[in-house]
């Protein structure tokens, strides 16, 4: 960071501390904005009335555990390879990871883009290539891109098992739980930068809640949070970017489409929220040939979340991870038993690696 | 929830891919998720595609949003 | 003495290989207990079909490494294995070396008010390997495979010097993690003062790494008198793998066991004991 950046830092907390008039608390939706808030020790710069609770906003923690499952069943498969992110790597399974999975002789291969599961289809012809597609509006839009160049080229041994899950449709049943009582949203960067900013209207509009979406450097999140306090101190909400780098009011229309073409919404499992209807994503039906769950006649089975383990009520902001009785004990990220804990983005993981004794 | 990293494409490769650097490394980016991909466009890369171009920190919108917090920071000082 | 086994994919990567590895690495232990490094042992387990010129090629490396320190490589082993019972080649080196009377580098000598020195960049290994392995095209990244022994030779005359390590597996934040609990004081470090080279920096933005969690194999931590510190600096300094030394911090009687980082943005946070193996993330 560079020392405008930190004056930056430094300008909006004391702006911050001006606005808060009584005490405010918002929550960020994503976990990529709750790692850099406790990898940059952004907390101690705020003032004592502003809180932030951390939301469901890590794809790897939630999915659902027998989605998890799933998965690494496949794993076991003879001539099946899973092709994945390394976020999801050593996700605790009912029974096993995919980590330890690779370990007993699974073919389990990390990639850093849909596109690099496709070619690995390409590559392992007499395999059956199955892509663990997580991810928000974001990541979605690159698996329907491969998904139709898989069409187009007929890669049939290219199958996709698809987690991806949709955002506005949790923060309206969080907007909604009084027993949160938020003052606003820090909303998510980049699936903003793809959605724009109107799917976000109601929450602003009909729930009465402040509502920003903010860049992940210390200094854009700190500029969210100022504009969070500003419409709670005015009494006006609507949904403002404090991002305008990379996010279009109108968002991403090229991404959007091949969202729409590829798939359509359908209601989707998440780990302590349950069924959401219109959460999710599936398939259109010319593509629905590329559903592993399709295509393998795949049946999920209830697989109940680990015994104790609270990940669904931190994704939801109800308590915070130390509130967890597993927390720190046994739940590390050595040894996870939620995915809040093992995904680096979870706010398990973010409170034991860097807040634990919080330096105030 | 999703890391993206600012790339500059270097080279245009095909219809749907270029060559993006950030920093000191070069990568194969996707470029279907973005309109006339060029050579010198500043992109924001997210699991290997780019998903949206990127104004720079100095663009009048940037400005103008650290220019009302300064606002607000200022009155905070002199009280 | 000191024994280690080396495994590394691929075998080999800009600045090194797996032989001047295991030599270096087992140098390095030596020299962190203020040993000057005399003898090495060699154990090979090899693939069948293993190339032999390039094994040649890294028993060659391995070898110029311990001819420039005045080290012989006293005995050794080879095995070969049936195709497909060894991925390619393990190294394990055993290392004997001499150790001044008196000189202790333990991390039980750390008091309150040490400082905390760097001899160099940190990631650089870690980020080589990993750009390897994700097929990221990375201009001047290097690994900092070095020994480290006449570094260590320089300034073990220094009265203040109180411990010496090697950040290897685990990086800085591993070697930090473990003197804050081995010593039951506290650490308290500077982020803007610790050197991440733009190479690794960039590597680490793609892949979600934590730079201080990637492996070093050329870089030490030392633990000095706080009287001392300019002094020390100005001896590495004047040394090919010592110019970028600095102070990134202190020991400190607060928080005992716990590391705590004053970050970038003028924050404060605590830094952790990585965990497990470092997967590339797009979250």
């Amino acid at each position: 960071m560079n020392d405008s950046a930190y004056n930056r830092v430094l300008t909006a907390s004391r702006a911050l501390k001006e606005l808060a008039d009584r005490p405010l608390k918002f929550m960020e939706v994503c976990g990529t904005h709750t790692v850099s808030i406790y990898r940059s020790g952004l907390r101690t710069l705020f003032p004592s009335n502003v809180s932030l609770v951390s939301g469901p906003g890590c794809p790897v923690c939630v999915t659902a555990q027998d989605e998890i499952d799933t998965v690494v069943r496949l794993a076991g498969m003879e001539k099946v390879a899973i092709a994945t992110y390394g976020d999801m790597i050593r996700v605790p399974g009912s029974s096993l990871s995919l980590a330890q999975a690779r370990a007993l002789g699974a073919s389990i291969h990390v990639v850093l883009s849909a596109a690099g599961a496709l070619d690995l289809a390409r590559r392992l012809p007499d395999m059956t290539v199955i892509f663990a597609g997580v991810g928000f509006e974001t990541t979605a839009p690159a698996t329907a891109a491969v998904v139709l160049e898989a069409n187009r080229y007929g890669q049939d041994n290219f199958l996709v098992l698809n987690f991806h899950k949709t955002v506005p449709v949790v923060l309206e049943t969080l907007a909604m739980d009084p027993a949160l009582a938020l003052d606003g949203f820090l909303l998510p960067g980049h699936v903003s930068t793809i959605l724009g900013l109107s799917p976000y209207a109601p929450l602003a509009a009909e729930y009465g809640l402040a509502c920003v979406v903010a860049g992940f450097e210390p200094e854009q999140i700190m500029a969210g949070l100022v504009l969070l306090a500003l419409q709670n101190r005015e009494g006006h909400f609507s949904v403002q970017s404090a991002y305008p780098q990379a996010v279009r009011p109108e968002g991403n229309k090229r991404a959007k489409a091949l969202l729409e073409a590829v798939f359509e919404p359908a209601d989707a499992k998440w780990r302590g929220l349950g069924l959401l209807p219109g959460s999710g994503l599936k398939f259109r039906p010319p593509y629905s040939h590329f559903d592993a769950r399709i295509r393998l006649g795949l049946v999920d089975f209830p697989a109940p979340e680990p015994a104790g383990c609270r990940c669904g009520d931190v994704l939801t902001g109800r308590i915070h991870p130390s509130e967890c009785p597993l927390f720190g004990c046994p739940c590390t990220p050595e040894e996870p038993v939620g995915p809040c804990m093992v995904s680096s983005e979870g706010s398990c993981a973010a409170v034991y690696r860097y807040g634990r004794s919080e330096f105030r | 929830m999703c890391l993206a990293i600012p790339h500059t494409l270097i080279a245009i490769t095909g219809p749907k891919t270029a060559i993006g650097r950030a920093g000191t490394v070069e990568v194969e980016v996707r470029t279907d998720l973005i309109d006339t991909p060029a050579m010198g466009d500043h992109v924001l890369v997210h699991a290997g595609f780019a998903i949206e171009r990127l104004l720079p920190d100095e663009a009048a919108e940037v400005e103008a949003l650290w220019e009302s917090i300064r606002a607000h920071s200022v009155t905070a000082s002199h009280e | 003495m000191t024994i280690d086994g080396y495994t590394v994919h691929p075998l080999s990567f800009p600045g090194g290989n797996i032989g001047k590895l295991a030599v270096c690495g087992t140098v390095n232990d030596l020299a962190c207990r203020g040993a000057k490094p005399l003898y090495i042992a060699l154990g090979v387990l090899a693939e069948e079909g293993f190339d032999e010129r390039e094994f040649l090629g890294y028993l060659t490396d391995a070898s110029t490494v311990c001819h420039r320190l005045g080290i012989r490589i006293v005995t050794g082993d080879t095995k070969v294995l049936p195709r497909g019972e060894l991925d390619r080649l393990v190294l394990t080196t055993c290392g004997l070396g001499k150790t001044l009377p008196g000189r202790d580098l333990g991390i039980s000598n750390l008091r309150p008010g040490d400082d905390l020195v760097l001899t160099g960049p940190v990631g650089l290994h870690g980020a080589t390997i990993a750009a390897l392995r994700y097929g990221l095209k990375s201009e001047g990244l290097a690994s900092d495979c070095a020994p480290l022994w006449e570094l260590v030779k320089k300034i073990l005359p220094f009265p203040g010097l109180r411990a010496i390590r090697d950040c290897t597996r685990g990086g800085l934040a591993t070697v930090l993690c473990e003197w804050a609990e081995g010593s039951r004081l506290g650490i308290e470090v500077d982020e803007s003062s610790i050197l991440v080279p733009d190479t690794v920096s960039s590597v680490c933005d793609l892949l979600g790494f934590d730079p201080f969690s990637l492996a070093c194999e050329g870089c030490l931590i030392i633990g000095v008198a706080p009287g001392e510190t300019e002094a020390l600096l100005e001896n590495l300094a004047s040394s090919e793998e010592g110019r970028f030394a600095s102070r990134i911090g202190s020991i400190i009687p607060a928080h005992p066991g716990w590391v705590s980082l004053l970050t970038r943005s003028g924050g404060r946070r605590v830094l952790d004991m990585p965990a497990g193996e470092i997967l590339p993330r797009i979250c």
